[in-house]
């Protein structure tokens, strides 16, 4: 089965098929896997942070600080252990030079999108394995899961596997 | 912002902007490629964001984009976004054939194109409203159409999982160019134009 993982998306799934996310620009997938149970988690975050939007109800599965901890929840209920799950990150590009009112390049939302799953991850508790992260294009990421191999590919011919 | 939060007037009045708007740019856009430019009504939708790039042909297309911020009174976003062949065709058209790829010389050809169709639609809401409208310098991707949606989305700091979307697309025969033009305005704040608009309407 190929699960496709929209923007602001999270899916899991259990032994075999394929989980997709396509044109991850300044967005990061990141994939969950716990090879003892042969469960894959991918979320597609398109934000560092939920708390400067609590004023107003959010889709959790937009930030990086909020979807992490619920695709390890779903991962739980399907049967993986935590200490088994680790992780791989892809994405966080700049395909887009923005300047600030004075004429400096902004740190980018992919830059900072970077950190902060980072940072989850360091929280959770769960430790990232590989990455492929920066730069100035947009990545597709393929996760196989009965072997928790991550595909990266972009338009240019761009490919990696880890 | 919940979907009955427009009213079928203001849909009406958002897409006559976008008429307005569209007709001033494809009016520059065909002088330039000397032929004639057909362009849809504008369609004015609520929609998620994850669903932007199907709009398009899905997010893996390749495509070319010209972006922009529209600030004043009320800042708005305004995205040109051209499916890659559409976007090599009419580098070739306006190049007299010199050029039909992404070099430096194509890259500003689409950068324009994309200033135009903006300028244009800024131009006619100006005239509508009477705010005035600065426009940041364009700035151009090629990629993934989501990947190029998703960055945009992010870097606008949108809070909201809906967007309110202006598309209209254009298209040509001879040159064969397709061009989607969203306008992605901040909701709360755009309320205030349409009021305005509506207003003037009634009298």
């Amino acid at each position: 089965m190929i699960t496709r993982v929209k923007i602001a998306d999270i899916a899991t799934q259990r032994v075999s098929g394929v989980l997709i996310t396509v044109g991850l620009g300044s967005c990061i997938g990141t994939v969950f896997y716990d090879s003892k149970s042969i469960t894959a988690g991918m979320a597609h975050v398109l934000l560092p942070d939920s708390t400067q939007f609590n004023s107003r109800k959010q889709n959790p599965m937009k930030y990086a600080d909020t979807a992490l901890p619920l695709m390890l929840d779903d991962m739980l209920k399907k049967g993986a252990l935590k200490k088994n799950i680790v992780a791989k990150i892809a994405g966080g590009s700049k395909l887009f030079e923005f300047n600030t009112s004075d004429g400096k390049p902004e740190v980018s939302v992919g830059e900072k999108n970077i950190q902060a799953v980072k940072k989850t991850l360091k929280d959770m508790g769960i430790s990232l394995v590989a990455e492929d992260v920066g730069g100035t294009f947009g990545r597709t990421m393929k996760l196989f899961v009965d072997t928790g191999k991550v595909e990266i590919s972009s338009l240019e011919g761009y490919k990696k596997l880890f | 912002m919940d979907k009955n939060s427009l009213k079928p007037e203001q849909i009406d009045i958002l897409k006559e902007i976008g008429n307005i708007g569209m007709g001033n740019a494809t009016t520059s856009l065909s002088k330039m490629l000397e032929e004639k430019i057909k362009m849809d009504v504008p369609e004015v939708s609520l929609i998620s964001l994850s669903e932007v790039p199907e709009l398009v042909g899905g997010p893996e297309k390749p495509v070319a984009v010209v972006f922009s911020k529209a600030l004043g009174e009320v800042s708005f976003f305004i995205i040109f976004l051209m499916p890659e062949h559409s976007a090599l065709n009419i580098i070739k058209a306006l190049t007299d054939g010199e050029t039909n790829e992404f070099c430096y010389m194509g890259r500003s050809v689409i950068r324009e194109v994309g200033n135009i169709v903006g300028a244009a639609y800024l131009s006619a809401l100006s005239f509508l409203t009477n705010y005035t409208f600065k426009q940041t310098p364009p700035i151009l991707a090629i990629d993934m159409a989501g990947a190029i949606l998703g960055t945009i989305f992010a870097e606008a700091d949108l809070a909201d999982d809906t967007l309110l979307l202006i598309k209209t697309i254009l298209n040509t025969e001879l040159t064969d160019f397709e061009g989607y033009l969203f306008i992605v305005p901040n909701w709360e704040k755009f309320k205030s134009i349409v009021e305005i608009l509506g207003l003037e309407l009634e009298e």
